[in-house]
């Protein structure tokens, strides 16, 4: 068997629990005025908050009594392998890199931090080769997709392109 | 009109010189972009929404029907030559396929694939023309009670069928119809679990979801577990294509894996995983050759792969007839239908024949021209297995970055791609299934308007949703679903 990543994952239960509750207590918070005989706006919503809060326990019950949790088969990694906390926090880094910089600097900059950043997470080190391709991909995107009518923004809407 | 008649103008449609050029623009980046390991079909179509923006319905959909079977071929080349399936349909084709791939036969095990999807797309395709308007035809008695029943059957097969635990099959599905109800409440003009924010009114997008669960979450997983080597890419050059023994030894398990997968596809609990599986099983048991198998025996490619192509097509029953997607790629579909105000049900046939039918005659069109097109280019597709991984990777981020941004460019989608794609490492790490989510995402909104509606009718009492004999029957089945997996387990633990 395989090594477990972490033996009793306490907090994803928590984690659940907690979604089910937020969604239990904003469905309560709605008002129900639904006409005749029909269920309003906030049935569903607590219905759907009470039962993953139910899921939550039931994945509590199962954890105390040990059930394990295999990580799952991709290309190019090992299921086994222990996880690079700092391959992870890099390429977190590159999906987290928009959220700053995407309403400033505009898509193809954007494009290329986040590449430079994921191939980075994987391992490559050449800075400047992988940067001038990142800033290349993104600006074909850029180009191409507002040519097919997809709105991307301005290229650099810093400097008000 | 009948079927035949309908089907005509279908090709009607489909042949025009515009038409063809799309579908074979889909078939091309269909199986480009499905051939890249760790995109499966629901994802690339997901990434291609993008490129149809400007195109008319039918036209976009033409190029969707070349896009769905193109990247289930490209899933199928990189199973067999990187032993990574892109989803789970394509499981039973690594088994055999990777193995005859190491033993040199790459070539024949890729042609059989490609000539079994051939066949069982084709033949599927023909069922799904005269099948799909009769159910269309049967669909417009459902009440709003039966719909709601239908959806749960839906959701409770989805949740049991895929992954390994019901718990969590179950959490992944409720997670999806949480987002669900995120945004206004249609009938009331409530605004529910906003949080104030004025981007999440509308409510979240499936395809930042859908993105962002496979994309995002495999870019982080592969990242943090990443296996240094050059990519292990069996070579093609040398082996034989197929044989007249591997002739002989393929064309029963296509037409057993067609026969198996369509009716299974097109059941409203349906899926590929479990006709895939049926058909390695039938076949390994029918073999002459058994001994074969688990070494590389063509029968185990043959066979699944016709299965998962041919369900693919009979997916396509409960989705457009039903307006029920049973698997990832068909809820994808299912909200590419939706962002052209297209509700897939009984309706469609009736209000939109001409994009129902154009996309119907288009998926025959398509599985031609991949054959033509696959054949000879298998040589390039191997080449973009080659793609150095951090190069691949990064690529794929920022093309998941246009596919995102380019839905409204909000900033609360690049919030949710972050958020939702840490949710899919996690998923990925604790061996969540991803597939629920999208369905309890995309049908949840549509189930909660049924249930709403049933009980308005009924004046708010919950029988009203047994009250027909059809939403009894498939309550009952959807509960069936649900427990008799651990009632089969306990009475064979007790025999």
């Amino acid at each position: 068997m395989s090594a477990t990543p972490q033996r009793r994952p306490w907090w994803l239960a928590l984690a659940v629990i907690l979604i089910g509750a937020i969604w239990l207590q904003q469905g309560y918070g709605l008002p129900d005025a639904a006409g005749y005989g029909g269920v309003g706006p906030g049935a569903f919503v607590m219905l759907v908050g009470l039962v993953l809060i139910l899921l939550g326990l039931a994945l509590m019950a199962q954890i105390a009594r040990g059930d394990s949790f295999e990580p799952q088969e991709a290309e190019s990694a090992e299921a086994d392998a222990t996880p690079s906390r700092k391959a992870l926090a890099f390429a977190a880094a590159g999906a987290a890199i928009p959220l700053l910089t995407m309403r400033s600097l505009g898509f193809p900059l954007t494009a290329m931090l986040a590449f430079v950043l994921v191939t980075h997470a994987f391992g490559s080190r050449r800075l400047v080769l992988d940067s001038v391709i990142g800033l290349v991909l993104g600006g074909i995107c850029w180009m191409g997709f507002s040519w097919l009518g997809v709105t991307l923004g301005g290229v650099l809407p810093l400097a008000g392109w | 009109m009948d079927a035949f008649d309908s089907l005509m103008t279908g090709f009607g449609v489909a042949l025009q010189p515009a038409h063809l050029m799309w579908a074979f623009v889909g078939s091309l980046l269909g199986t480009a972009i499905g051939v890249l390991p760790g995109i499966g079909p629901a994802l690339t179509i997901a990434l291609l929404l993008p490129v149809t923006v400007k195109l008319a319905p039918t036209a976009a959909f033409i190029m969707f029907a070349g896009v769905l079977y193109g990247a289930m071929y490209g899933g199928s080349t990189t199973s067999i030559l990187l032993n990574t399936p892109g989803e789970s349909g394509s499981m039973m084709t690594a088994l055999e396929g990777h193995k005859m791939a190491r033993a040199g036969r790459g070539a024949a095990a890729l042609a059989t694939a490609a000539i079994g999807s051939f066949v069982a797309g084709t033949l599927a395709t023909l069922a799904l023309t005269f099948l799909a308007p009769a159910i269309a035809e049967l669909a417009f008695v459902f009440g709003p009670a039966d719909y709601f029943a239908l959806m749960l059957l839906a959701f409770t097969s989805v949740s049991v069928v895929l992954g390994t635990s019901r718990v969590r099959g179950f959490i992944a599905l409720f997670l999806g119809l949480a987002m669900g109800v995120v945004g206004i409440d249609g009938p009331s003009g409530q605004a529910r679990l906003a949080f104030g924010s004025p981007d999440l009114l509308d409510g979240i997008d499936i395809t930042v979801v859908l993105v962002s669960l496979f994309a995002v979450g495999e870019i982080l997983y592969v990242a943090s577990r990443y296996r240094n080597a050059p990519p292990a890419v069996n070579p093609l050059s040398g082996g034989h294509w197929m044989t007249r023994q591997d002739w002989q030894r393929s064309w029963k398990p296509w037409l057993r894996g067609t026969v198996l997968g369509f009716p299974i596809g097109a059941l409203p609990a349906g899926g590929s995983e479990v006709p895939t599986f049926l058909s390695y099983t039938i076949e390994r048991r029918l073999s002459r050759h058994k001994e074969e198998f688990g070494k590389g025996a063509i029968e185990g490619v043959a066979g699944p792969e016709a299965a998962n192509n041919a369900a693919a097509a009979g997916i396509l029953v409960p989705l457009l007839t039903l307006g029920l997607p049973t698997s990832a790629t068909a809820a994808v579909l299912l909200a590419a239908f939706q962002s052209y105000g297209l509700q897939p049900g009984p309706f469609l046939f009736v209000n939109s024949a001409d994009l129902v039918w154009g996309l119907i005659a288009s998926l025959y069109v398509g599985n031609l021209m991949l054959l033509v097109l696959n054949l000879p280019l298998v040589g390039l597709w191997v080449r973009l297995l080659l793609i150095p991984r951090p190069y691949l990777y990064a690529g794929i981020l920022v093309f998941a970055m246009v596919g995102i941004w380019g839905v409204g460019t909000s900033w609360m989608d690049l919030l949710l791609m972050f958020a939702i794609g840490l949710v899919g490492y996690v998923m990925r790490v604790y061996d969540f299934p991803i597939a629920p989510v999208l369905i309890g995402l995309i049908l949840g909104p549509l189930a909660e308007t049924q249930l709403r509606r049933a009980l308005s009718i009924g004046e708010g009492n919950p029988l009203v949703l047994v009250s027909s004999p059809l939403a009894a029957t498939l309550i009952v089945l959807a509960l069936a679903v649900l427990f008799l997996p651990g009632l089969l387990r306990k009475l064979r633990a007790n025999a």
